[in-house]
């Protein structure tokens, strides 16, 4: 028998924001979609129809969420009572790690010694992603207070006018906040294959840590 | 407590207004002494056009009304618009295709907005003047010289700063646009840029533009009012006129140098088809079932949801119809960078294509996702073959939590 030692990996907190996050960013792709490329609903009286304004609904409504969720998450990376993660966000400054790193990927030498919370790739990529969303939510924001004239998101939207103005107008905008859509489903796709990888080929329990926030360590009797 | 407030509130905005008027009857009175009579009677003008004195009137409120002001306002409005003749203008051409002053002047049934453009003392309009050669020259000197500080600079078409401002050049003299821009605009009391060539640059600044033009502001470095549009409606030139010639100051302008009277809203807030696109109904083709009906447009590519303008409240020619009303998207041309942000004009932003194909944004993102998938299935492949090979995954790493876990 093998005997497995658990080591807590990730704080509930952290868990909780991992999925609500995720949650957030599929119905976001999902609801994007749409408003981008909209279908046509034939039926019915116009009176009676709201369609595009529910799903414009449903998409601001998970934007918002995630400006908090990112906000959650900041303030754990920096204050979390568990781990604080921010300093493992930089774990690709070890450029000698990183190639070692990328060569364990390309499966030409074994997994090197990890520093960090995160492998010097991971964070990397985790760090672009939260950048990814920065970009996404300014440039939301920007499109979203576009159609408000009080409130807070007017609020919003006055102080992010400069940044609308710098990238040439509304227009520009909306296309790179198109663009970076694609750029969040590219990352999860390699998000959730990684994942999975990691769970088969080092058999820690990658997968599971997310749900149950424990990994697992086999011990040599 | 909330209606004592309410009052209150009431009597400081009353007193705000009261203020407010005084300073403008103060300005008007002042400009009657400063400025020459008209050189016609507006309403004598407005007669032998047959507008009655009601017409008159009812613009008046229309105006009031676009220039958020209350009506209270509307003998001010009217007295301005008196007094509107006595405003001298310069008006230049650039880099452009005359096609604003068109759409001002030949309207097949002139409102009172461009008979007022009309009473307008224009000292030198290089469409509309007899003088040609040295005698025009001359004429635009005169103009700078006995009205200099005084007279407003309206500008139309862009400029070209290509070859030393060279593709554009104007007059007896050969001077480019750019000198006589910085010339004329030097003396002016204000510079209004009227469409979209003199805001932005328009087609002549679209891409590869090779004159590098753009607009008057950049190019000259100053700031002007923007007047937007391709071409913009005479309304919004007009009421920023009034507006000068009410208060002596120009209308508060947006970051990009319109008047937020007319320039504050997006096509999208106030289009008639609104509720359409809220609805879900589209028009997917030209001509079909959707477009009978008057459907949203926003699959045929238009712009309304980011272009800020007024067209849909004070529509074109005297108010009959307006773009989306015709049946066609908006093209956004009061927005920067026009006709490059907007391109193409007839499919929704996403479909912009790259490298002269098919390839949009989309079809690329589909096929880096697939090459993705495919990426990862290659990987998960390779990494199995590994581990029957070797024991490759057998060195198992040591976890940075190790130490802790072991104390």
């Amino acid at each position: 028998m093998q005997k497995y030692l658990g080591i807590k990996e990730w704080s509930a907190t952290l868990r909780i924001n991992h999925w609500a996050v995720a949650i957030s960013i599929f119905i976001l792709i999902a609801t994007g979609f749409y408003i981008a490329d909209p279908f046509t609903i034939y039926k019915g009286e116009t009176v009676d129809k709201f369609f595009m304004g529910n799903v414009r609904f449903v998409h601001i409504l998970f934007g918002v969420f995630l400006i908090f969720l990112s906000i959650w998450r900041l303030y754990l990376a920096v204050f979390s009572r568990f781990h604080a993660d921010w300093k493992d966000f930089l774990a690709w400054t070890d450029l000698k790690g990183l190639v070692q790193q990328i060569k364990f990927y390309l499966l030409i030498k074994g997994h090197p010694e990890q520093k960090y919370l995160y492998g010097p790739v991971q964070a990397l990529v985790y760090s672009g992603c939260w950048g990814m969303v920065v970009v996404t939510l300014i440039t939301g924001v920007i499109l979203m207070g576009a159609g408000y004239h009080a409130g807070l998101t007017s609020v919003a939207y006055f102080v992010l006018k400069p940044v609308e103005n710098l990238l040439g107008g509304l227009a520009v905008v909306r296309y790179i906040h198109h663009i970076f859509t694609w750029l969040f489903i590219l990352f999860i796709v390699v998000h959730i294959y990684m994942a999975f990888w990691y769970d088969a080929v080092l058999k820690q329990g990658t997968v599971s840590s997310m749900i149950g926030g424990t990994k697992f360590k086999q011990i040599k009797e | 407590m909330a209606k004592g407030n309410n009052s209150e509130y009431k009597k400081m905005i009353d007193q705000q207004y009261k203020d407010l008027m005084k300073h403008c009857e103060l300005h008007m009175e002042q400009i009657e002494k400063d400025l020459p009579e008209p050189r016609e009677d507006l309403h004598e003008i407005l007669k032998d056009r047959g507008f009655s004195r009601r017409d008159f009137i009812k613009w008046t409120s229309a105006m009031t009304a676009a220039l958020m002001l209350p009506p209270i306002f509307r003998p001010l409005v009217a007295k301005a618009a008196e007094n509107f003749g006595r405003i001298p203008v310069v008006w230049l051409h650039f880099a452009e295709c005359t096609g604003c002053s068109e759409a001002f002047l030949r309207s097949s049934y002139p409102n009172v907005d461009t008979i007022l453009l009309e009473t307008i003392s224009l000292e030198y309009h290089e469409t509309l003047m007899a003088a040609s050669g040295y005698q025009a020259e001359q004429n635009l000197q005169k103009a700078i010289h006995d009205f200099a500080g005084k007279f407003i600079c309206v500008i139309e078409g862009g400029l070209p700063r290509g070859l030393n401002g060279k593709y554009l050049t104007l007059g007896p003299k050969g001077k480019t646009g750019i000198e006589v821009g910085k010339e004329v605009a030097s003396k002016a009391a204000a510079v209004v840029c009227i469409g979209a060539c003199a805001v932005n640059g328009n087609i002549q600044a679209a891409k590869p533009n090779p004159t590098d033009a753009t607009g008057v502001g950049r190019a000259l470095g100053i700031s002007t009012v923007n007047i937007a549009g391709c071409p913009p409606n005479a309304v919004n030139f007009t009421g920023t006129l009034l507006h000068y010639i009410m208060f002596g100051t120009l209308p508060p302008l947006d970051s990009l140098g319109r008047p937020v009277w007319s320039y504050g809203k997006r096509i999208h807030d106030y289009c008639e088809r609104r509720s359409h696109y809220d609805a879900s109904e589209f028009v997917e083709e030209w001509g079909d079932k959707s477009a009978l009906k008057g459907w949203c447009l926003y699959k045929m590519g238009c712009k309304g949801p980011y272009t800020y303008g007024n067209c849909s409240k004070v529509r074109f020619n005297d108010g009959v119809s307006w773009p989306i009303m015709a049946g066609h998207g908006c093209i956004g041309c009061t927005e920067p960078a026009f006709w490059d942000t907007m391109a193409p004009l007839e499919k929704p932003l996403d479909e912009k294509t790259y490298g002269g194909g098919e390839k949009t944004v989309d079809t690329i993102g589909a096929v880096l996702t697939g090459a993705a998938v495919a990426g990862v299935a290659v990987h998960a492949v390779a990494s199995a073959v590994r581990h029957h090979q070797s024991d490759f995954f057998k060195t198992a790493p040591t976890s940075h939590k190790d130490d802790r876990t072991e104390e």
